[in-house]
């Protein structure tokens, strides 16, 4: 209880908009692509090396605050390990304020696997999970067109 | 303290289901990246390199990857090292003994870098002090270094390369992905040959495979951008000297994705000069790893599935008319290492056989031969160990 206090007064007093990115264990995964309780989840997958994705998250954060319901995640497949690395790229695109997620392992295979089995690794990779169950996946850089036809 | 500010790092993404599991692997993979190169010596040796830290390490065992009897850091002032996926550092051999490491440096912005080489004269037992590759010393994309000794012992680097894009930033002009770049030296890595261009407007986040003709020459085989981003792989001999390379397309899988694959080639050229391949696409959705013999400027022959959802980074080994594929498959279980064969040059190969499992992670596989055995070279767990392709069998 008192460790629950600390924690909720420390959430509280850190400024919303500097959250780092989050380990994403194996584990975690399962909770990560469940389905919402309402609404849609876009999972967003990125990499440091991946010179589309910022373009991506940008894309998909303009939706986010144009449209009701719409719960996103940025996961880099990058490793936890990198997260000042990380913080400092989405910071610098404007991109800090949406929760983001860091790949917790030796190398992203693994958890690209668990995500979405007939996922290559290729970034950007964006994971539309409706609340129904229904799931659509996109490789490759989104405009808000292609955004669009994966919320069908 | 460390583990409250986790926890409300936790909170402050939204993230509502916290358990103490969560902490486990957070140091993982920066602190012990897997990337590795492995090659065997015509007497049997085998050489290994990898990254300790800010260091590249060069190791030699006598008993096949057992135990290492040599261990030299090759760049004892330590600096910034892209250490895993498709950029990793290289070896090769030279004909007298010649140890030749590159690696690409991370430099401060977001996908800059640099190609550093470093050679030992002496066995392994000392390396010269690293020095950059090309002459060009913007702080751009020159990283996916891949490395290769020709025939006359001529040492071939080739890279990708954003100098291209900035030029055409400037001049207002579109530009897709980057362009690749290589560099030769003639005598024995203590100069480089100013750069010279392969081509422009290829993909930039994927290794490109260099593999030895019966000439003697490198050829490459590395993923290209043909019209609006279909990704498929570019050919080219690479002149040592001489005129510019003739590069022509080798695949037609038409993967069009505005994007980065993370997956590149492997080329193995046998004696006849049959260029033995095999590439990765996802076009339609499906990730596919394909094997095919390619005709430069024409479809692949005996193109061929090696394997679907869940495999990657395969690497391919000729020998006469034996084909080794080896590529990793996860699993729900975790990561097999798998193994297809071929004894008719390439025309059928075996079923997929499993060979070794880790339930953790690995460096990608890399065949290696030695007195027309192939083995695969892995790391699981960061564990080194050379795994024979009979095995299992």
């Amino acid at each position: 209880m008192t460790r629950l206090l600390l924690v909720t007064a420390l959430a509280v007093a850190m400024p919303a908009f500097a959250a780092p990115p989050v380990a994403l264990a194996p584990t975690d995964v399962e909770a990560l692509v469940a389905p919402p309780a309402k609404g849609v989840r876009i999972v967003a997958l990125w990499a440091l090396d991946c010179a589309y994705c910022e373009e991506n998250l940008s894309a998909l954060a303009t939706w986010q605050r144009q449209h009701a319901g719409v719960d996103l995640v940025f996961v880099a497949t990058d490793s936890i390990g990198q997260r000042d690395v990380l913080s400092a790229r989405l910071r610098a695109a404007r991109l800090d304020t949406v929760p983001s997620r860091a790949y917790a392992d030796a190398t992203p295979d693994r958890i690209n696997y668990l995500i979405d089995a007939s996922w290559g690794g290729e970034t950007p990779r964006t994971l539309v999970i409706h609340a129904n169950g229904t799931r659509k996946a996109f490789s490759g850089a989104l405009n808000a067109e292609r955004i669009a036809s994966l919320m069908d | 303290m460390r583990h409250l500010s986790f926890l409300a790092s936790l909170l402050l993404a939204g993230v509502t289901a916290v358990h103490a599991d969560d902490m486990h692997g957070m140091a993982m993979g920066h602190e012990a990246p897997l990337g590795f190169d492995a090659a065997i010596d015509p007497t049997g040796h085998l050489w290994v390199v990898d990254t300790v830290g800010e260091h590249v390490r060069a190791r030699r065992s006598d008993d096949m990857g057992r135990t290492f009897a040599l261990s030299t850091i090759v760049n004892p002032t330590g600096e910034p090292i892209y250490a895993e996926g498709e950029n990793r550092p290289k070896i090769a051999l030279g004909p007298k003994g010649e140890l030749y490491v590159t690696w690409s440096q991370p430099r401060k912005l977001p996908w800059t870098g640099f190609v550093r080489f470093s050679r030992s004269l002496d066995g392994g037992a000392h390396f010269d002090s690293p020095t950059t590759v090309h002459t060009d010393r913007a702080e751009i994309t020159h990283r996916f270094d891949s490395l290769a000794v020709d025939g006359k012992g001529n040492v071939v680097v080739a890279w990708i390369d954003k100098r291209d894009v900035e030029t055409a930033k400037k001049a207002g002009k579109p530009y897709f992905g980057a362009a690749t770049y290589y560099s030769w030296s003639t005598d024995r890595g203590a100069h480089f040959a100013p750069e010279r261009k392969i081509v422009d407007e290829s993909c930039e986040c994927c290794r490109i495979a260099l593999a030895r003709a019966p000439d003697g020459s490198i050829d490459a085989f590395f993923r290209a951008i043909y019209g609006d981003n279909i990704r498929d792989h570019a050919f080219a001999s690479l002149p040592v000297g001489g005129t510019s390379p003739k590069v022509e397309r080798a695949t037609f899988t038409q993967w069009h994705i505005e994007g980065c694959p993370h997956h590149g080639p492997s080329l193995s050229i046998d004696a006849k000069g049959t260029r033995h391949a095999v590439w990765f696409s996802a076009a339609d959705g499906k990730a596919t790893i394909w094997y095919g013999q390619l005709a430069p400027g024409a479809p692949p022959a005996h193109l061929a599935t090696v394997a679907a959802a869940g495999a990657s980074h395969a690497d391919l080994l000729a020998d006469g008319t034996h084909v080794w594929i080896a590529y990793h498959q996860m699993s729900p279980e975790g990561l097999n290492l798998m193994l297809r064969e071929s004894t008719d040059g390439g025309v059928t190969f075996s079923e997929p056989r499993q060979i070794a499992h880790t339930a953790n992670e690995s460096g990608w596989p890399k065949l290696v031969l030695w007195d027309h055995r192939a083995f695969v070279a892995w790391n699981p767990e960061g564990q080194f160990r050379l795994v024979p392709t009979e095995a299992l069998k």
